[in-house]
């Protein structure tokens, strides 16, 4: 790694922290706005309500709140406590569930840049062939159906209908376990996740790879009496993946957001399980929380995606 | 084709591979016996993390089901709901006035770090529970001194100082200890309610050890080493956002004696992944912890099985649905709207129409296929409880389209007072959206008056609703205890604020009020027809339209004993049993 590509990460790792605290300080204001607060029950009595949002400095001035908040992050990295989750610290909380997070994503984007490639490769070679109707059909299928409709399809075909066939002897089981999950709990959701935009990658490197294959190099390869393994791996599919890793970052900021609904039906305890109940609670640190948390992880995400380019054209070179 | 098969290998390799991963997930699924299993763990999913298990500030169900079995009160409910003594060693002797009342603790009755409980860990738990000014403290609120409590209360570690030093300003002068096992109770005037408000599991009877929550007054409770009670479980484990683990209290005080030494719940939000996860066997309850509103499609579908029928239970829960009216248009309410008895005689003949034209059988089929509610037909006092008026005895819950229509006529012969209408609802609850979207098609049908339906966000519906600023909207009441002095007192008595404060529909009933304060200070036996009498008085007031009652949908694997339910709470872990299964 060369001094420059060290000078260029820090950079962008500037870059996130601010836009990081950029996001924390719009959703503070926008989630203080909200009418409503996480106390308000039948039960409670007005005084009551109010006594504890003293307790909670929410009855401070947003500017006084604000100011506190920002200094607490900055210098402490704290986020604060759940106001919903009493005595829940939404820093620690925070960054465990984006580790989960971060873990589906991370195979769900196995999944689809390595099936994409997959698809796309083979459909390519063998245009015009069944192979190639079959993979560019599932291709259709694949990114016009909703992540949710084929998650809620996998559950029933994973881990109902094959639980019934072979009477619980193999089959796929909801949930997570510990900090990291296990590879049986990850897979079929990273696929659900993962899976529409494979579809999206395959379509691209199907297309990219038919524009290189018919280049006069490749020719020369063939004509030299190179494997022909060797002129698609080696020759080809490099020149063929700038366009895929130019849309990656795109895809990721897709894998990232589409967790949320894919982490509530799979009863995965990342980030996105919290992101529509904390707002609707008005668990105004937990919002901060979620949001800042995914800032981060797009911002790391398309830094990592950003580092590829060098590794594909040596031309490419930061700093 | 040699080509493409080596690519065509690799996919078939790839789903091999995942397939193979998956096995490792593999699960039997439940065979019964009658021997206890060697595994004593229970586990079963919550919907949600606890906003908190401090007695002093439990308010939601998953709380207070999770933390009725870490802590007692001196007495409980038992499963059928009798008052019965808990850590008391006997019901408590009552003076002749009804107003004082002795409790005589058991010598026996530990926390689970080993700390002896004395009567002045009653007076500490319960004078701090009350000063807390938390959702159930007027629970306590019959004690003599609780009204010189402050409503401001200090901030948890300054009342931790004050408690300490027995501060009168956070202490009531009811509450007395002569010896260490005795603790004597002095009313401000008597309340046939008190014992069951005590008894309310979770809350504010419960006891704490001071010395455990001086060490930290607001975050006591969510640690494992702190979460100290006398409950027969205690925590063992949390991660919060995602699991939590209780241990059996060795050596517990109580009985029955805990089979089940190890209780595991994980917190999973959607309701059809806690099912799903229920039937691959990873849990072997499902609607417990508070979360018994399954989805209506998957207890159809549960129902039409022979094998998991068996493991449904649908069980009444205390909890009625009602549309509300603004009954008092006056300065202090920002509502004002045609059905407020300040318009004359009218008012009462509008509101009759509009409740008449409601087919209240047809929307339980609709809004929950009769399955999850049914027809609230016997008054605001759900069915099953005390006060319940009794099976189609409330003519508010009749349909009659040709009467209300007459109604109407009279009562608005042109329109104009019925004109702009909004019934305001909260969405978070699907079944809220599904039963306004009924209500309005059946005004449009039956009375021709078309009635906007309006959602607003439960946190600010719950509050504009109860500072009186909607002419019509959802409403709703779940009993704590079983007694009517909870429903009245909490909804339309000058003692839930009525008519101006903290009311939704500023009810204003001098009558009302005398009745419930004559009936609250009797006997529970002698009050009842008292209560009914003001459950009439709502009645011809037209005060409400009846929606229905909600049933509560839980499963259970065969082979755990004991767990079960009734209309108010699950059965305490300690008496669950895991039998040996494959």
């Amino acid at each position: 790694m060369t001094l420059g590509t060290l000078r260029y990460i820090s950079q962008r790792l500037v870059l996130i922290v601010f836009t990081a605290l950029a996001v924390s300080s719009v959703v503070f204001l926008g989630i203080h706005r909200l009418p409503g607060d996480a106390f308000v029950s039948e039960r409670l009595r007005p005084s009551q309500e109010a006594a504890l949002l003293h307790q909670y400095g929410l009855d401070r001035p947003l500017a006084v709140q604000y100011g506190d908040f920002i200094t607490k992050l900055m210098l402490h990295g704290d986020l604060g406590e759940s106001v919903a989750n009493r005595g829940t610290k939404i820093t620690p909380l925070v960054l465990r569930e984006a580790t989960v997070s971060a873990e589906i994503g991370a195979v769900a984007l196995l999944f689809t840049v390595g099936l994409g490639m997959l698809f796309g490769v083979s459909a390519a070679i063998r245009q015009n062939t069944w192979t190639d109707y079959a993979l560019s059909a599932t291709s259709v299928v694949g990114y016009s159906m909703p992540n949710f409709v084929l998650a809620s399809f996998l559950i029933l075909l994973f881990g109902v209908w094959l639980e019934h066939i072979t009477d619980g002897g193999f089959f796929y089981e909801l949930g997570w376990t510990g900090t990291f999950g296990s590879p049986a709990e990850i897979l079929v959701p990273a696929f659900a996740l993962g899976f529409p935009y494979a579809s999206i990658v395959a379509r691209l490197t199907r297309a990219s790879m038919l524009e290189v294959v018919r280049q006069d190099y490749i020719r020369t390869a063939r004509a030299k009496g190179l494997v022909e393994q060797i002129v698609i791996v080696r020759h080809a599919l490099r020149n063929a993946l700038i366009p895929v890793v130019t849309i990656l970052g795109p895809l990721v900021v897709g894998i990232i957001t589409g967790s949320v609904v894919i982490e509530n039906l799979f009863g995965i305890p990342g980030l996105g399980k919290e992101f529509v109940q904390s707002i609707l609670n008005r668990d105004y640190n937990i919002v901060i929380g979620v949001f800042t948390g995914y800032a981060a992880l797009v911002g790391l995400a398309n830094l990592a995606v950003d580092l590829v380019y060098p590794l594909i054209d040596p031309r490419i070179r930061y700093g | 084709m040699a080509r493409s098969s080596g690519y065509v290998r690799m996919l078939g390799l790839a789903v091999a591979g995942m397939l193979a991963v998956m096995a490792c997930g593999q699960q039997g699924t439940g065979q019964q016996s009658q021997n206890l299993a060697s595994d004593q763990t229970l586990k079963f999913p919550i919907g949600d993390d606890f906003a908190t298990l401090d007695p002093a500030q439990v308010n939601a169900e998953t709380d207070s089901e999770v933390a009725q079995n870490m802590f007692n009160g001196l007495v409980k409910f038992d499963n059928d709901l009798n008052v019965v003594p808990d850590i008391a060693s006997a019901m408590p002797t009552i003076s002749s006035d009804q107003l004082t009342y002795t409790f005589k603790l058991r010598n026996d009755v530990t926390f689970s770090n080993g700390d002896k409980v004395t009567s002045k860990d009653v007076l500490y738990s319960w004078n701090r529970a009350a000063a807390t000014q938390g959702p159930y403290s007027t629970n306590l609120s019959a004690i003599a001194g609780f009204s010189n409590l402050s409503s401001k209360p200090p901030a948890p570690a300054q009342l931790e100082q004050l408690l300490a030093k027995n501060d009168p300003s956070v202490m009531m002068s009811g509450l007395s200890a002569p010896d260490p096992q005795t603790v004597v109770v002095k009313l401000a005037q008597p309340a046939g309610w008190f014992l069951s408000a005590v008894a309310l599991e979770s809350t504010t009877g419960m006891l704490v050890d001071q010395k455990v929550v001086a060490t930290d007054p607001q975050n006591w409770w969510t640690k494992p080493e702190t979460a100290i009670g006398t409950g027969s479980y205690k925590m063992s484990a949390r991660t919060p956002g995602q699991s939590v683990e209780f241990e059996a209290v060795s050596n517990w005080w109580g009985s029955p004696k805990p089979t089940v030494k190890k209780v595991h719940l994980d917190i999973v939000k959607d309701a059809g992944a806690r099912e799903t996860s229920y039937e691959q066997g990873k849990y072997d309850l499902n609607g417990y912890g508070g979360y018994s509103n399954l989805q209506v499609d998957d207890i159809l579908r549960i129902q039409g099985s022979s094998s998991l029928s068996k493991e449904l239970k649908l069980q009444p829960k205390v909890r009625t649905t009602w549309a509300s009216f603004n009954l008092t248009c006056d300065a202090a309410r920002a509502a004002k709207g045609p059905f407020c008895d300040q318009n004359g005689s009218g008012a009462k003949d509008l509101r009759t129409a509009f409740a008449l034209a409601v087919d209240k059988d047809k929307l339980v089929d609709v809004v929950c296929h009769k399955v999850v509610c049914i027809a609230a037909t016997g008054g605001l006092i759900s069915k099953g409880l005390k006060g319940y008026l009794g099976d189609g005895a409330d003519p508010l819950a009749k349909f009659d389209a040709t009467k209300a229509k007459s109604l109407l006529k009279s009562a608005d012969p042109d329109g104009s007072k019925t004109k702009g209408m909004t019934y305001v609802y909260d969405p978070e609850n699907p079944i809220n959206a599904t039963t306004a979207q009924f209500l309005q098609d059946q005004w449009q049908t039956n009375l021709g008056v078309h009635v906007d339906v309006q959602p607003e966000s439960h946190s600010q519906f719950i509050r504009d609703r109860l500072s009186g600023k909607f002419v019509l909207s959802r409403d709703g009441w779940q009993a704590d205890y079983d007694h009517p002095q909870d429903w009245f007192d909490n909804l339309f008595a000058k003692s839930a604020g009525c008519p101006d404060t903290n009311c939704t529909t500023g009810y204003n009933n001098p009558q009302f009020d005398a009745l419930a304060t004559q009936a609250n200070s009797k006997p529970v036996s002698d009050a009842i027809p008292t209560y009914k009498q003001m459950s009439q008085m709502l009645v011809d007031s037209v005060a409400y339209i009846p929606l229905y009652y909600s049933v509560g949908a839980f499963m259970t694997k065969p082979y755990v004993k004991g767990a079960g339910t009734n209309n108010f709470f699950d059965y305490y872990w300690n008496q669950y049993q895991i039998l040996q299964h494959s």
